[in-house]
């Protein structure tokens, strides 16, 4: 059993803990052991937080790092912005002894220490390093094959791709993958790359930010898509919440709802709607629903 | 004229990111829809002729301008720049040196204190709590309080937010 730090974030934890919740069910079920440190802090966000010291924010990430290695494991996210923050730093620092050693220096009086012996991971790095697709695929107990996906990877696991190197930022296949694996079709929609702006609503405009989830939207309705999976709470938000607040302002006239990719995972794995907290999002739809509900029977 | 600011101020706004001086105003980081700047397609403020990397590029004060607020950090405008001039990280530098003026948004200040002081980004409502009860998740717990202190005084954020604090309008 491969046994990781389970590093919640935030986002999760506070404001949407069905998300945690799910998680730790379905990678149970897939054999992955996820242990619980309650001495993590925020990753720390990376836009809000970061950008004010990035040597703040690299010397807070490091430490949350020293905690995984002191305990001997790899680190898994749920969620693209704490992705974001410890890779970076995990590849910076391992890249710039200079920069390491004044980070160390820094967090001497904690008692920890940053050494980069260990791996950082979204889960869908252990999704496809971990279990891989072909085993994921074997343990599917409910192919989806009637639901068409609309993937949205997000921004800030594919980029900066130099240290990322995940996908193609201009055309990223890998979560469609992942969701062809669990026996359902994926929707090539044209607004594949374009951002969930969680960022842009919450410190730009939020009158931008509904504009560009209704025409993300309609791209993904055009190709006749039933859902939207995502893999970061923030771009969940946005599908869920920022599309009931677009749907007001817009009238759209549909509705798509979202599910955390370990949510349609769930479902593949044989968990009902209720069982993976759908009753807890705020667009839902009942053509959705009732398609699921004949596949499933 | 896209870059208008004179050469001297601009030398000073760019110190930090010369790569910025090399802009060649040729659009593509804003005008390609989905695969270039997210901010610039969709505003009523920006069109292909004044983009908003124009835009943040060619102020006379960079750090002022508020709509250095609407990057995303997506990382798009450096991917497809053809002349490696990366917008994202100068007006990442904007923005941090707007941040020491005072002139983040007040959610960036809450959320900085937020982190400081209690560990998380966003503060834990009653709501909260009662979700995790409901869904028997473990309560929060934050242990990293004082080491958040002691590492944010040693690298002088403490006293940087304080002074932004104080200059926030
Ligand atoms: S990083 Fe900022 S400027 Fe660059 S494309 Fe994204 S939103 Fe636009
Ligand atoms: S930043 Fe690059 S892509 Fe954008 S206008 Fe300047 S040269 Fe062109």
């Amino acid at each position: 059993m491969k046994k990781f730090a389970f590093f919640k974030g935030c986002f999760i934890p506070i404001r949407l803990p069905h998300l945690e919740r799910v998680s730790e069910m379905v990678f149970k079920d897939l054999d992955i052991e996820l242990v619980k440190l309650d001495d993590f802090s925020c990753c720390p966000e990376p836009i809000g937080f970061g950008l004010n010291d990035k040597l703040t924010w690299l010397t807070l990430a490091a430490r949350n790092i020293a905690i995984a290695e002191e305990k001997g494991l790899d680190i898994l996210t749920i969620c693209n912005g704490c992705y974001y923050t410890l890779k970076q730093t995990d590849s910076v620092l391992k890249g710039n002894k200079e920069l390491k050693d004044k980070v160390n220096d820094i967090m001497r009086d904690t008692g920890h220490r940053f050494e980069g012996a260990f791996e950082i991971k979204h889960f869908v790095h252990a999704i496809l390093e971990d279990i891989g697709l072909e085993k994921l695929g074997e343990k599917v107990k409910h192919p989806l094959k009637e639901i068409k996906v609309a993937c949205h990877t997000g921004c800030h696991l594919i980029s900066p791709v130099e240290i990322f190197r995940f996908d193609d930022q201009y055309d990223p296949v890998i979560l469609e993958r992942m969701v062809s694996a669990l026996g359902a079709s994926v929707s090539d929609y044209d607004l594949k790359t374009l951002c969930c702006g969680w960022t842009l609503s919450n410190y730009g405009s939020k009158a931008s930010a509904s504009n560009l989830i209704r025409d993300k939207l309609k791209s993904m309705k055009k190709t006749q898509a039933d859902c939207i999976t995502v893999t970061c709470p923030q771009c969940f938000y946005q599908f869920d919440t920022g599309q009931a607040v677009a749907s007001r302002s817009y009238s759209l006239g549909f509705s798509l709802p979202v599910l955390f990719y370990p949510q349609l995972l769930g479902l593949a794995l044989g968990y009902k709607l209720d069982e993976v907290f759908y009753e807890r999002h705020r667009v839902k739809s009942s053509a959705f629903e009732a398609k699921l509900e004949e596949m499933l029977e | 004229m896209i870059l208008k600011a004179d050469y001297e101020s601009r030398d000073e706004s760019f110190k930090t990111k010369k790569s910025s001086e090399i802009c060649f105003k040729c659009g593509i980081c804003c005008v390609v829809r989905g695969y270039s700047c997210h901010v610039s397609y969709d505003s009523e403020k920006f069109n292909p002729r004044y983009t908003f990397v124009y835009d943040c590029l060619g102020s006379s004060d960079p750090a002022r301008n508020p709509n250095i607020w609407l990057c995303v950090s997506c990382h798009k405008c450096e991917e497809v720049c053809p002349y490696e001039v990366s917008p994202i990280k100068f007006i990442e530098e904007m923005k941090s040196q707007a941040f020491e003026m005072g002139l983040a948004p007040s959610l960036i200040m809450s959320e900085v204190e937020n982190i400081l002081t209690t560990g998380y980004a966003f503060p834990i409502s009653s709501v909260t709590l009662r979700l995790r009860e409901e869904l028997h998740l473990e309560p929060l717990q934050m242990k990293a309080i004082e080491d958040l202190r002691i590492l944010s005084s040693k690298t002088g954020f403490i006293d940087k937010m304080l002074k932004a604090k104080e200059n926030h309008i």
